[in-house]
């Protein structure tokens, strides 16, 4: 019987090339070569199927050159008529992740077959692409590795001989929101009586559909005086002083920055810009006002409708940012803003 | 009468053209649905449910919805539902249909029969 | 009340010169149910077959399933309102043909779905493939009004069960089953620790061929109300619906109803059964919001701990179904609803039209969106005419080697909200 064929992406530093330093290398392509996590695999395969070639490229050279390496790398992949190809595993790390979701989705989307990553749930890759294909959730680091692969090689296992997958709990994907069919040991009828009689007693139990949950929240009341309010700008439109001095990313943002706009009445060309890359930078970078209106609010505050401009405003990149990431980032903004007796926020979005 | 009846379906708009206001529309399921948001938007209040019968959106093209003739402050409840209704009509976008006279005048009759089955209700009580 | 059902058990289905059972073996005079069922003036004709579990064989478009029943002691007659006056039923000893099914099938509109697969993969998803089914196809007469068609086959089923279950009268059961409820006092007397639990059932009532019936009214008419869970079994209420077949309990649901025979297996030893509540799922909203406050009202009434809550449908009765929720839960009173999902295909949709989160224990039938591939079949019964036009079927639904391509939703009982089948959903 012939062998399923596999293709493998990983990154530099799984490649044994080297860390940050080495993140910008374009990708290589390394034909009949099993590298690093590869051969684990490999291992856990064994003689059903065979790794045919491995990828590797830099994180920061993929992130920079998005375009142009979700093109080359399906471009790479494509003479190997492969049955599968199979990203990482990724764990927590930001940049990888995004990496191995991308180059995932491009290769599916091109080429038209399955693909398989692996990562912790919190890294920015998996919100981004769990829907679209299976990512097989791992522990937080590289020493969840054996974990991942013997995970991993499963669920590939399945996917190459045409197998349906299950749900996600019991395959040990990433969960989604996709639902997905299964045949119970008992009927509904008798799960619903069990359930209920938990209900009663107080007991556990699992509904089998939770209700979507919709994030609410409760507007605060109106300002009684505005002409006496502190406001504060809060945005996720990623202006920042020119040059970008904190670094925020332009997506999947891992920070956020408070920036002091004590005396500034206008954002200028010169002075500010955006980090955000999810958007045409164009009209912001012109005039950043146009996402954080500081000007508008100067004129406010000289014309008595607002009490005060706050000193600081405080930005990220909304540009994929992870829920979990913007809630962690909120709530720590919010606690600033108390502190410095704000009573108004103008949240301001691209 | 305190309703009307936004239909697409042709049965429905000769069968109640003398007894009830009618407003038809010749278009498709999804845009009969937002002409009744835009209704709702306005004030009116929805008084049956869009998603009516067992027969999935955009397999049968026909749909008729009762709607309050007095107009006050939007009804939220009103504006959900629609809104909910055209929501869950997209993911029943595939379903394509061969369309034959009989099977067309079948779905034009089931509609009425939903319809039909409301005013009963609506005329029977003064809500 | 008290219902003893005697079960006797039906191993096989032949045709023959006259009517009888014996030793498990039910034997069917053609001519005398052909009479029966042409008794009607709007059936112009009419053909049996049988399909027995395992064979390659297709029931299509599928209108009701009913399971033969004949009262032998007590009060009334089984299908109050249709067969045998409306006197109250659910008591005395009622006999059962269990292991078999009269399936009545046939165009009435057309679009119309409803399959029953006897083998193959099909067979999985629907709850009838096990049972011996004896197939009613019926023809109308030209010109017929679909109303007056719909009941006329509904009601012809109905005659046929009838017919056949009375051939058990003198027979002895294989095996009895006793269903016994108490009155709230005596209940609570006798089950002072025990938590008081009740059934809310909701019926479809939207109108042709969405239609349910309670002792002969139809449920749209109603108001909701309080049954004893045992008058179900001597079919107190029946379908008339049959649209989007996965989601609909045919009238053998209604016998079976599978909460109730659930509910009974607890009840005097975790729970207190103490009764079934009914309520519709009218196109109206103001009759929507009247009837779930009845069942909130009651269920509060009658001071219950708990309920099961079943739907019968999608999208209208998404709204019946949170309202109920909602409404019970907040009248402090533990609930559990059973549902099935319209998630798409891709199972990434919202999977109901309306949610709430007090509807926090949901049972789920699984996703009817879900595409599935039936094979091909050596025998139909009834017509696949209209295969490729029912609700889940596209263009390219029958393919050439006469397999199908289908959305589950089109295959009778796969998704039953009455919780009747073993699929579900994460």
């Amino acid at each position: 019987m012939a062998k399923y064929k596999v293709v493998h992406y990983i990154n530099q530093f799984f490649a044994n090339i080297g860390g940050e330093e080495k993140a910008d290398i374009p990708p290589e392509l390394r034909d009949g070569e099993i590298i690093g996590p590869g051969m684990a695999f490999k291992a856990a395969f064994g003689d059903e199927v065979e790794i045919v070639a491995t990828i590797v490229c830099g994180d920061s050279y993929f992130n920079e050159n998005l375009e142009q390496c979700i093109k080359l790398i399906p471009d790479m992949v494509k003479k190997y008529d492969a049955d599968l190809f199979i990203a990482g595993p990724a764990f927590n790390a930001g940049r990888y992740g995004v990496a191995c979701g991308s180059v995932c989705d491009a290769v599916h989307n091109i080429l038209h077959i399955p693909v398989l990553t692996g990562m912790y749930e919190e890294n920015p890759g998996a919100d981004l692409y769990k829907s679209s294909f299976p990512i097989v959730s791992t522990k937080n680091s590289a020493v969840g590795m054996r974990d991942a692969v013997a995970k991993m090689s499963s669920v590939a296992l399945k996917i190459l001989k045409g197998e349906k997958l299950g749900p996600a709990a019991t395959e040990g994907l990433l969960e989604t929101d996709i639902r997905t069919n299964l045949f119970e040991e008992t009927r509904g009828s008798k799960r619903a009586v069990d359930m209920l009689l938990k209900k009663l007693s107080g007991d556990k139990f699992e509904t089998e559909y939770p209700m979507p949950s919709f994030d609410g929240v409760n507007p605060s009341p109106q300002l009684e005086d505005a002409s006496k309010a502190k406001i504060a700008l809060v945005t996720s439109g990623g202006i920042v002083p020119k040059g970008n001095p904190d670094h925020i990313e332009s997506s999947s943002a891992q920070k956020f920055g408070e920036y002091d706009i004590s005396g500034v009445t206008d954002l200028t060309e010169e002075t500010y810009e955006t980090a955000h890359g999810g958007y045409d930078p164009v009209y912001a970078n012109e005039d950043a006002d146009r996402v954080l209106p500081v000007d508008v609010l100067r004129d406010f505050e000289k014309e008595g409708r607002i009490g005060e401009l706050h000193n600081k405003y405080y930005s990220t990149v909304g540009n994929g940012t992870a829920v979990a990431n913007a809630k962690k980032f909120a709530s720590e903004i919010a606690k600033n803003l108390i502190a410095d007796g704000v009573q108004a926020v103008i949240l301001t979005s691209t | 009468m305190n309703y009307f009846i936004v239909t697409n379906n042709p049965m429905v708009r000769d069968e109640f053209f003398e007894s009830n206001e009618i407003v038809y529309f010749d278009m498709e399921f999804e845009e009969l649905l937002n002409k009744v948001k835009r209704y709702c938007e306005e004030g009116h209040k929805l008084l049956t449910h869009p998603l009516s019968g067992s027969v999935k959106p955009k397999e049968t093209p026909y749909k008729s919805i009762l709607i309050s003739k007095e107009k006050k402050d939007i009804d939220m409840s009103s504006l959900n539902c629609i809104i909910n209704c055209i929501d869950s009509c997209k993911k029943f976008g595939i379903i394509n249909h061969i369309m034959n006279n009989e099977k067309d005048t079948d779905f034009q009759l089931v509609d009425l029969s939903l319809i039909t089955s409301a005013l009963m209700s609506a005329d029977s009580c003064n809500i | 009340m008290k219902l003893e059902l005697g079960y006797i058990n039906i191993k096989d289905i032949v045709f023959g010169s006259e009517s009888k059972i014996s030793h498990g073996v039910l034997t069917v005079n053609k001519n005398a149910v052909k009479d029966l069922v042409l008794e009607d003036e709007l059936i112009a004709d009419v053909s049996f077959d049988v399909a027995k579990p395992g064979e390659s064989v297709r029931i299509t478009p599928v209108k009701d399933v009913i399971e033969p029943r004949v009262k032998v002691e007590g009060k009334g007659g089984v299908f109050p309102g249709w067969l045998s006056g409306v006197e109250t039923v659910g008591s005395g000893k009622t006999y059962c043909l269990k292991g078999m099914a009269v399936v009545t099938a046939g165009k009435i509109v057309g679009f119309q779905e409803g399959i029953i697969d006897m083998s193959g993969i099909g067979a999985k998803y629907t709850p009838f493939s096990t049972l011996n089914n004896f197939v009613v196809v019926c023809s109308p007469v030209k010109n017929v009004k679909q109303h007056d068609y719909e009941k006329a086959v509904r009601i012809a089923g109905f005659k046929v069960a009838s017919y056949l279950a009375k051939l058990s009268r003198e027979l002895t059961p294989d095996s009895t089953e006793i269903y016994e409820t108490c009155g709230i006092k005596e209940g609570i007397e006798k089950y002072p620790n025990l938590p008081r639990v009740a059934y809310v059932q909701m019926l479809q009532s939207q109108g042709l061929l969405h239609d349910t019936y309670v002792y002969g009214v139809d449920a749209k008419k109603t108001l909701s109300t309080i049954m004893c869970p045992t008058e179900v079994m001597d079919g107190a209420i029946v379908s008339g619906n049959c649209v989007s077949a996965c989601d609909k309990n045919p009238t053998y649901v209604h016998m079976n109803n599978p909460v109730i025979h659930d509910l009974f297996a607890e009840h005097g030893k975790t729970l207190n059964f103490v009764c079934h509540i009914i309520t519709n799922e009218n196109v109206y909203l103001a009759d929507k919001q009247r009837s779930s406050d009845w069942t909130a009202k009651m269920c509060r009434l009658l001071d219950l701990d708990g309920i099961i809550l079943s739907q019968e449908g999608f999208g209208n009765p998404d709204a019946d179904l949170i309202m109920n929720c909602k409404k019970i839960e907040a009248e402090g009173v533990k609930t559990v609803i059973i549902t099935d999902e319209y998630a798409g295909r891709d199972g990434k949709s919202q999977s109901l039209a309306d949610s709430d989160p007090a509807a926090d224990a949901v049972v789920t039938a699984g996703n009817a969106n879900e595409l599935i591939k039936l094979p091909a079949m050596d025998k139909v019964i009834g017509t696949l005419d209209f295969v490729n036009s029912i609700a889940g079927g596209g263009e390219n639904s029958l393919q050439e080697d006469g397999s199908i391509e289908i959305e589950i939703q089109a295959i009778t009982g796969a998704t039953n909200e009455a919780g009747f089948g073993y699929l579900s959903a994460r």
